[in-house]
């Protein structure tokens, strides 16, 4: 995937390209989880579990929606699931205290687009490299969380605002929506707008970029910012599902997201990956911690199990789409 | 300092300000208090109780806290630390029961006086052991539910991170109340690794797939309510039981959403830990064991508990000592 004839634009895995058959190979592995808990559980395709899983599938999918952008400029944000927890517990300060939901909402956005905004400054103009640049946000906002928070959990948010998280529209789950939504969007801006197409050419060669004129400094501050404000978001559904947030909340997330984005097909070294993509990974993800509680798997077994299912996963992608080429 | 008891009875204040002029100040002993993470409110508790302790006897404390949760690189070179600053007493809780020994073993090597609070060290030399019986909290929280399902009913359990102590013996508690029960059926015993948005989805999960839960056993208190949600969300009912007795789910047991949760006495093990160590140094009499009794928080009797942490008073020495088990 290092290799240096990759196209600078153009990205390989394009789903509004209309290639149905390749939107196919990138499910496959998917599809195999799914049809094999279909014949060993009887509940698996029940249109409650589906629901059940694409609700659980958004969260993840928010965090590492806005990754993949990162990932495809040949970066890494480590700090996405310390911004969640810092998000969410500045939300739900808010809420607690103004009694506002969409003020509380306004303050995890903006929270976590500012530490992405940040994030990107450091990476740009200070020229850290993003692994380091955002290994040390992690810690900044650890810290500034453990600190506000002193171990206390907020809890408690009005019923209005919890339908974010918990309620139903037209028999489906709000998090499901705001998950095909934000599919649509991150889709469409990454394919379909220039500045998507620019970022891509950015991940794929910076130095080419920058030469082709595209503002490069700009471009990257933009991805660090979405990805921060993505995390924001998911703070909010994670107060809205949760009801409450501690300081712990953001650590079992950041690998699950980085996961997500890699097992999805985006490449590490940038320039090669879809959103589309990345909201498989996040699927495949939760699939397989859905599929273990249906079965009833030990709870030994587990990370086993879902370590192998991941190599397997990544490994089938991998082979389908050489086939495909 | 164990030779020579009675002389140094009197003369110890007069010893510990001359020897540690350095580091430990006159007015009163510095105790140096180690807890898991920033995290959990549970370690919270612990260290508002040591607080308490210390400022009701005049004594100071300092908190080692490893700033990535339950770090045990990070504990070992806090206590490198402390091996150089001597504090007077150390109130100790290993990140990791087995791993922490080597680190406790320095400890001992300064000829620091210590306490081990909430996980018993695998090894190590220490004044007491002070903590709380994670089977027999299992157990009695599993017991009280069972009683409220009247001995009936099919129930999951939600276990804690896997292979830690507390979750493995608050885990064999549940599954021994379930044995006394031959009515109660156990579906699923599921990991939610103490966290709250997994209990959530694991909780999900086994919806799908069991169209009649009667019971949920948390291993802890966020887990527990992440359970509730997720009911909540489903409207569906269950009766929840959670551990170790926080805010939150005193809140919950408050409001009527959670059945009980058994009191993991945080606060009172931080108390009587650190009054342990400073009795010690005074040489007034300590005991060398306590394993606190188990209290399950009910709506019956949660008004106790439902006071902010710091307004709440530690047990006198007399209370304390009468836990005494060895």
């Amino acid at each position: 995937m290092t290799d240096m004839t990759k196209p600078v634009v153009a990205p390989p895995g394009s789903i509004v390209s209309g290639d149905l058959m390749q939107l196919l190979y990138r499910l496959s592995a998917a599809l195999l989880i799914c049809i094999i808990l279909a014949l060993l559980n009887d509940s698996f395709l029940s249109l409650g579990n589906i629901l059940n899983v694409l609700r659980q599938t958004s969260l993840l999918f928010f965090i590492a929606s806005g990754l993949t952008l990162v990932v495809l400029t040949a970066g890494l944000d480590l700090s996405v699931g310390a911004n969640v927890a810092l998000s969410a517990c500045l939300a739900g300060t808010v809420i607690q205290h103004t009694g506002s939901p969409l003020l509380g909402v306004l303050t995890g956005l903006l929270a976590g687009g500012i530490v992405g905004l940040l994030n990107g400054v450091m990476v740009t103009a200070l020229r850290i490299p993003s692994f380091i640049a955002t290994y040390g946000m992690l810690w900044v906002l650890n810290g500034l969380t453990y600190w506000y928070m002193a171990g206390e959990t907020i809890h408690g948010f009005p019923p209005g605002f919890r339908q974010i998280g918990s309620g139903y529209l037209f028999g489906l789950p709000i998090p499901v929506y705001l998950l095909l939504i934000f599919l649509a969007i991150g889709t469409a801006f990454a394919q379909r707008t220039i500045w998507g197409q620019e970022i891509y050419a950015v991940g794929a060669n910076p130095v080419a970029a920058r030469l082709s004129g595209i503002p490069v400094a700009r471009r990257l501050l933009l991805v660090y910012g979405v990805s921060g404000t993505m995390a924001g978001l998911a703070s909010i559904i994670f107060l809205a599902r949760l009801n409450s947030a501690e300081a712990d909340i953001g650590e079992s997330l950041t690998l699950p997201a980085i996961a997500a984005v890699l097992i999805g097909g985006t490449s590490l070294f940038g320039g090669v990956g879809t959103v589309f993509g990345t909201f498989i990974g996040a699927l495949i993800l939760t699939l397989v911690l859905n599929g273990m509680n249906l079965l009833s798997v030990n709870a030994n077994w587990q990370p086993f199990i879902t370590g192998v299912i991941v190599i397997v996963a990544v490994w089938l992608d991998m082979t389908t789409r050489r086939h495909k080429l | 300092m164990k030779p020579n008891k009675g002389l140094i009875c009197i003369a110890l204040p007069l010893v510990l300000s001359a020897t540690f002029a350095a580091t430990a100040r006159a007015d009163g002993e510095t105790v140096a208090v180690f807890t898991k993470n920033q995290t959990n409110p549970f370690f919270q508790t612990v260290r508002v109780g040591a607080d308490l302790a210390a400022k009701t006897l005049n004594a100071k404390t300092l908190h080692y806290i490893p700033t990535k949760p339950d770090s045990i690189p990070e504990q070992l070179s806090q206590v490198e630390d402390v091996v150089v600053k001597k504090p007077d007493a150390v109130v100790f809780t290993p990140v990791d029961y087995k791993a922490m020994v080597p680190g406790v073993e320095k400890i001992n090597d300064a000829k620091i006086p210590t306490v081990n609070i909430t996980d018993r060290s695998a090894g190590g030399k220490f004044i007491a052991f002070v903590g709380a019986d994670d089977y027999n909290l299992g157990l009695d929280t599993g017991r009280y539910l069972f009683k409220a399902l009247g001995g009936k009913g099919s129930v999951v359990i939600i276990e804690g991170v896997k292979g830690s102590l507390t979750s493995v013996d608050r885990v064999r508690g549940f599954n021994d109340a379930i044995k006394e029960n031959p009515g109660v059926k156990l579906l699923a015993s599921q990991p939610g690794n103490y966290q709250r948005l997994q209990a959530l989805q694991v909780m999900e999960n086994l919806m799908q797939s069991n169209s009649q839960i009667d019971g949920v056993l948390a291993a802890n208190d966020a887990m527990a309510v992440g359970a509730i949600e997720a009911l909540d969300g489903a409207n569906r009912k269950a009766q929840v039981i959670g551990i170790n007795g926080t805010k939150e789910a005193v809140d919950a047991v408050k409001s009527g959403k959670l059945l009980a949760t058994g009191d993991y006495n945080g606060f009172a093990q931080g108390c009587i830990g650190t009054m342990i160590a400073i009795r010690t140094l005074r040489n007034q009499p300590v005991v060398t064991e306590i394993v606190l009794k188990p209290t399950i928080i009910t709506k019956d009797n949660y008004q106790p508990f439902d006071v902010a942490l710091d307004a709440r008073t530690c047990p006198t020495w007399d209370e304390a000592a009468k836990f005494a088990t060895k």
